[in-house]
Order: structure tokens, then C-alpha cells, then sequence
């Protein structure tokens, strides 16, 4: 990858008097310069695709499986395929959007330049906030995680302990976070190296199982047991499995060779993941039966692992779905803290909600303006609401990457020359995009409710704060 | 005498580093890489830092470009915030074509030079770092071997007399150039020993090994122990290694 000229030029003033931040000179395969200022990219292959798969293989594998079961039947693997599916979809496209532009901020970066203010700023305040809701989600997995603890240990206690656990650890993560912490980087791709491993052995049992190898075989449920509907309303909520690939897209701006690996690392991590999560609901749903499996609620995974393996079996996916959970909640405050950064750089936040302590080298302020929302999201304690939500504002964000790519291949501004081009241009795009706006229909009326307010306070709020600035690039 | 070759100065420009006393003077005759970088924990974008330190890291490189082009030297400077200090040091050292890296520490005039040299390899480089920056000072430089048991004489002299060649080919005046031999030593051990007694060390990047794995490179093993300036004079190239 040569020298890769920037030519965007943001302008105006927020209410505060700031503008935003200038574009770099340019971008090459390991720092992003201004002038004689260099960001270094320290973000490889591995590290790209353990950001992808570390986000997303918390909720699919060890919380959704009783959910979705419950909703869907042995059809909820299908769901999955279809959520997978959608996703590449958008992987795709985003891919080139990400070689076009690989900055820092992900799809609010490429919307606002692409299409302009308002839309970027919806999007990027909706992302902050959808990750927000995904972090409260993955928390309170863990919280029914860790209650599985307990009573695996028989330690009886006179309340549900889930949201008091999920309050603690995100209180705990947030934490951790603002003291900084080097080599996370590394811890992240050991934990999903062992998540990996794990699942792989665990599954590959549960699949020669459920094919008759170890005695007799299970008796095949009717595929459609509850009907075609209860399919894609499963899909719509199960959808925030996948967000962890766009991820990828927010810390663009630090990955290493980001014409090769960004495509790489978004469109693999959500392929491995797809197969690890059709598998893991046709093993489940093989061991228990769907109606079974659902009573098991968001640790159904344990149980079918105590099926398989006994008690071992049962520890082993219980300390993975720790594991899976923290990394995913870990992932998600992250990458809010990383779009607020964005958004303060353009000016449509205050300078200072992206400020870094000088103690720490931490952005406390953007930690802590996270942490404090997703407690109290977890506070909720709704799993499904809070998962739908996230899918929601994540796929009005999907949605529009694949239009944006659309409005910039054809108006093709001389800056815009991604060294990876989507394949099937117009229809992969124009399809992401429609399947993107359309899994939304299947969703609760609650979770487009709060979705739809989000947006608009989103919206309201730049009017109000950014109406001068403006992002678009050269078109 | 030939180009000056490249020595790139790492400083952590906003924890406290500055360019340490006599350092300047040292590098009189050589072209500086002035690398100034902030190393930042995985919660912080590299942007986020600038956006918010540039200006207080910019204002100190300015003073440490002063201070070495007022010694003498010619200058080229970058800031670079980063999440791993040390590819950002590697990076700069391809990119600028760095024949060594110096870790600075204080030091008075120089006087005494010492070089350990290990083997054949390199010495080339190292021969070249040495006759650039000290041959126009009154300093002298000692060639130190640490010799194995089995090693003859004649094997050493030949080493050491034809690094005392190169020097003398890169327009060293061959007075200044002394040897020194010991046997039977952990070579680190001795050299971080005699070193006390030089005002600087230049010595070669040792190539990696389990060694290195576990202890380090010798040479940052050596800039710990000593006091004073430590050049680490870079291997060449290899010739694939665009293949990362």
C-alpha cells in the first residue's frame, strides 16, 4: 500500500467554538501522518480478527442458544445463518469502505464523509450509545454466568444474583479500563484462542453425538417446529452477535497493512463465527430438543455440556462463558469510548469527553461516561430488549454504510480508492442495505420505540450542538 | 570522510526524558533521527493522545532539535504516538535507514571509546558508526574482544587488526586506535565491567536467539548496566524483509 493521500476537509464550529479535528496527510500501511506527527499501527492479522471474533462469540454461543430455541426450534439455526448472513453482507461492503478510509471511528467515519453531517452524527451518537446497550447485554450475561456458579457450587442464595454480578463487573471493567492496562492486546487473543479451542472440542463432541457415534442418535425435531415467523423475529434478536466485525472498522485507524487486513479480519471473523454458531444450535437443540433447551434460559449451553460431558464438561462452558462474556463487555465499553473519541474529533462532541488523563494515559471521561449509562442499563436486566436495541441502532448504521458506499462509488470523489472493492457491486450493497432496514421489522415494538427515540435525540441533539460542521468529503 | 550515517535518538518525549547532558556534543558529526514518542495504553487511540498532547510534545522537540543542530548536528525529527514503543523504534530505524540507535545518557567530553567486538559480522557498520562520530574528536577508542579459551591470539589480532583497518580506511587516525583482549569471561559480565572506565560504548545488535528471548539483547543487557551514551549499531537489512 503506497502513500494514501487524505483529501477531506471538515469545517465549521460546534456551540463551543471547536472545530474539528484536521485530516492527516496521509495513511500508510503503518502510521497515519500529519505533518511530522505519526500514529503508529500496531494492530496485526491476529489482533484484527481477535477484536472481531473476542466481540462477538460472547452472546451468540453462551447466551442466545436457550432464547433462541425457545423462539425458534431447531429453525434458530437457520436465524443464526441468516444473521450470519446479513452480516457478510455488510462485512463486505464495509471492507472497502475501511480500505477507502482506514480511520479510526468506524461506520460513523465512513457515513459522515460519505453523506454528510447529520447522518454521520446520528449514526455515531447511536453507535456510542447501541454500544452501550450491547456492553449492558454482555453484562448481564456474565451476571447469569456467574449466578450458574454459584449454584454449581450449591451455594443457595435468597436473591437472583444476575444483575447485582453484572453491576459489579461493569463497574469492574470500567474500572480496569480507566487505569489502562497494557498488553490487553495479547490477553484478548489468548482468551480467544482458548474460547476457540474449548468450543471447537466441545462441538465437535456434540456433533459426532448428535450423529449416533456414541450410541444411539437423537430423534430429528421437525426443522420448522414453531413456525417461519418465529425464524426471523429470532434473527432480529440474536442479530447482536454479530456486531462485534464492525469493530474492526473502529479501530481501523491503528490496524496494521489496513488494505489487506481490515478486509481480512472483518469478513473472517464474522464467517468463523457464523459456523460456530449454526453448529452450536443444531448440538444444543440436538441434546435437549428446543422446548427443553429454552427452559434453561441464558445458560442452556452448561447443561448441554453436563449432558455431554458431565461435570467437567459442564466447568469447562461455564468458565468459557465467563470468559466469553467479559471479553465481549470488555470489547464493547472499548469501542464506545473509541466513538466518542470520533465524535469529539469532529466536533459534534465536546473536546473534552474525549480527554485523555495524563496519569493513566486513559480517556476517563469517555470510560466514564459509558460506564455510568451501561449500569444502568444493566440495572434492567433485559436481556432481550437490551440485545434487540443494540441490533437496532447497529444495523440503521449497517444500513447506511452499504448506501453511503453506493452514493460514493457514484459520485466517486477523486480521494475515494479503496484497494479492496466489494464483489457483486450494486447488488451486495443494495441487498446489505434492504436486509439490513428490513431484520428491524421482525424486532419488538419496544426495541424500535427506544431505537427510534435514540435517533432522534441523536439528531436533535446535533442541530443543537454541530449544525455549523460539516464532514462530507470532496464530492 | 564519508556521509554521515543516521543515528536515531528515541525519547519518551512526554514522561520525562530529555536529551541528557554532553549528549548533543557526542553527536556533533553525526545526522540525527530525533524520534520523539508517547507510548499509550490499549484504551486510547493514538489520535486521542495527539489531539490532546501534540502541541506540549511538539514545543519539546523543538528544544531538543536546538540543542543538537547548536552542537552541530543535522536534524530530522519525527513525533510518533504509539501502543508498542519498540515497533515504533524499529520502524523508524528501517524507514530512515538508522545505522544505529543511541541510548542516551549523560555524559562529560568524550575521551575513551569502548567498541566490543564480537565477531566478523558487522563490522562493517560498526567500523563506519565509530570513524563518523569520533574520528574528528580527540577521543581514543579501544577494540575490546572477550575471548574464548580456544580462540588464539593470531585469530584476535586478526579480528580487531582488521576492524582497526576499517576505522583507518573510514579516515580514523590509526594512533587513537588501541586493542584489548580477555579470556575466559562472560562477555557481558566484562564488558559492562570495563565499561565503567570509557565515557561511551558502541556495540553491535546482536542477531536474536533464545538468549535475547528470555535476557534481551546484550546491547540494551549493556545500556542498563552502564552509565554513560550506549550506540547499538543496527545489522543490515536482510534482503526480503518486506515479507512481514
Amino acid at each position: 500500500m503506497t502513500d494514501q493521500p487524505v483529501d477531506v476537509e471538515p469545517g465549521g464550529e460546534n456551540v463551543a467554538g471547536e472545530a474539528p479535528a484536521e485530516e492527516p496527510e496521509s495513511v500508510t500501511d503503518d502510521a497515519v501522518v500529519h505533518d511530522d506527527v505519526e500514529l503508529e499501527r500496531t494492530i496485526g492479522l491476529v489482533g484484527g480478527l481477535a477484536i472481531g471474533i473476542g466481540t462477538m462469540i460472547g452472546a451468540g454461543i453462551f447466551v442466545f442458544p436457550g432464547l433462541a430455541a425457545a423462539n425458534a426450534g431447531l429453525a434458530a439455526t437457520l436465524s443464526f445463518a441468516i444473521g450470519g448472513l446479513i452480516a457478510l453482507l455488510v462485512a463486505l461492503p464495509t471492507s472497502e469502505l475501511a480500505t477507502a478510509m482506514p480511520r479510526s471511528g468506524g461506520g460513523y467515519y465512513f457515513i459522515s464523509r460519505g453523506m454528510g453531517t447529520a447522518y454521520g452524527a446520528i449514526v455515531g451518537l447511536g453507535l456510542w450509545l447501541g454500544l452501550m446497550f450491547a456492553s449492558a447485554f454482555y453484562l448481564v450475561g456474565l451476571g447469569h454466568y456467574a449466578s450458574a456458579v454459584f449454584a454449581e457450587l450449591n451455594v443457595a442464595l435468597p436473591f437472583s444474583p444476575v444483575i447485582g454480578i453484572g453491576l459489579l463487573f461493569g463497574a469492574a471493567l470500567t474500572a480496569l479500563s480507566i487505569g489502562g492496562t497494557e498488553n490487553t492486546a495479547k490477553i484478548q487473543n489468548v482468551v480467544v484462542g482458548v474460547l476457540l479451542v474449548v468450543l471447537t472440542g466441545f462441538l465437535s463432541y456434540g456433533v459426532l453425538d448428535a450423529v449416533g457415534v456414541f450410541g444411539g442418535g437423537t430423534v430429528p425435531e421437525q426443522f420448522f417446529s414453531k413456525g417461519y415467523l418465529p425464524v426471523l423475529t429470532t434473527a432480529a434478536l440474536v442479530f447482536t452477535s454479530y456486531l462485534g466485525f464492525a469493530q474492526v472498522a473502529t479501530v481501523a485507524g491503528e490496524i496494521k497493512q489496513p488494505g489487506r487486513n481490515l478486509p481480512l479480519a472483518m469478513v473472517g471473523s464474522v464467517l468463523i463465527v457464523t459456523v460456530f454458531y449454526v453448529v452450536t444450535i443444531f448440538v444444543a437443540t440436538s441434546a435437549f430438543g428446543a422446548d427443553r433447551l429454552g427452559e434453561f434460559g441464558e445458560t442452556a449451553m452448561v447443561e448441554v455440556a453436563r449432558d455431554f460431558l458431565g461435570l467437567p464438561g459442564a466447568v469447562a462452558i461455564l468458565g468459557a462463558g465467563l470468559l466469553a462474556t467479559f471479553s465481549s463487555a470488555n470489547a464493547s465499553i472499548l469501542s464506545a469510548s473509541r466513538a466518542v473519541y470520533a465524535l469529539s474529533r469532529d466536533a459534534l462532541l465536546p473536546r473534552k469527553a474525549s480527554e485523555v488523563n495524563l496519569r493513566y494515559g486513559t480517556p476517563h471521561v469517555a470510560l466514564l461516561s459509558a460506564g455510568g449509562p451501561i449500569l444502568v442499563l444493566v440495572a434492567t436486566g433485559r436481556v432481550e430488549l437490551l440485545a434487540e436495541v443494540a441490533s437496532f441502532l447497529h444495523l440503521i448504521m449497517y444500513g447506511l454504510m452499504c448506501i453511503a458506499l453506493i452514493v460514493l462509488r457514484r459520485r466517486n470523489p477523486e480521494w475515494y480508492s479503496p484497494s479492496y472493492q466489494v464483489p457483486g457491486y450494486p447488488v451486495v450493497p443494495v441487498v446489505g442495505a434492504l436486509a439490513s432496514f428490513g431484520l428491524i421489522v421482525f424486532m419488538q415494538p419496544a426495541s424500535i420505540g427506544i431505537g427510534i427515540v435514540v435517533m432522534l435525540a441523536s439528531y436533535l441533539w446535533y442541530r443543537y450542538y454541530a449544525g455549523d460542521v460539516t464532514l462530507k468529503g470532496d464530492i | 570522510m564519508t556521509d554521515r550515517p543516521s543515528i536515531l535518538v528515541p525519547l519518551r518525549v512526554l514522561e520525562g526524558e530529555s536529551v541528557p547532558e554532553g549528549v548533543p556534543e557526542l553527536l556533533a558529526h553525526a545526522h540525527i533521527v530525533l524520534l520523539g514518542y508517547h507510548v499509550i495504553p490499549e484504551q486510547t487511540a493514538p489520535g486521542q493522545a495527539r489531539m490532546q498532547f501534540e502541541d506540549r510534545a511538539l514545543e519539546r522537540l523543538d528544544d531538543y532539535e536546538a540543542m543538537f543542530e547548536g552542537a552541530g548536528a543535522t536534524v530530522e525529527r519525527r513525533l510518533v504516538f504509539t501502543h508498542d514503543g519498540q515497533k515504533t523504534i524499529d520502524r523508524m530505524i528501517a524507514e530512515h535507514d538508522c545505522m544505529a540507535v543511541l541510548v542516551p545518557n549523560a555524559t562529560g567530553p568524550v575521551e575513551d571509546v569502548l567498541v566490543p567486538v564480537r565477531g566478523a559480522i558487522g563490522v562493517d557498520r560498526l567500523a563506519r558508526v565509530v570513524a563518523s562520530v569520533f574520528g574528528e574528536m580527540d577521543a581514543d577508542v579501544t577494540l575490546y574482544h572477550v575471548a574464548d579459551e580456544d580462540t588464539t591470539d593470531d585469530d584476535i589480532q586478526t579480528l580487531l587488526g582488521g576492524m582497526a583497518d576499517r576505522l583507518a580506511e573510514f579516515g580514523m587516525d590509526p594512533l587513537r586506535v588501541e586493542t584489548r583482549i580477555d579470556r575466559d569471561q562472560d562477555p557481558l559480565d566484562a564488558i559492562a565491567d570495563i565499561a565503567d572506565s570509557f565515557d561511551t560504548v558502541v556495540m553491535g545488535e546482536t542477531d536474536p536467539s533464545l538468549a535475547t528471548f528470555v535476557f534481551g539483547m546484550p546491547a540494551d543487557q549493556i545500556a542498563e548496566r552502564f552509565l554513560g551514551p550506549v550506540f547499538v549499531v543496527q545489522r543490515e537489512p536482510a534482503p526480503e524483509d518486506e515479507d512481514e
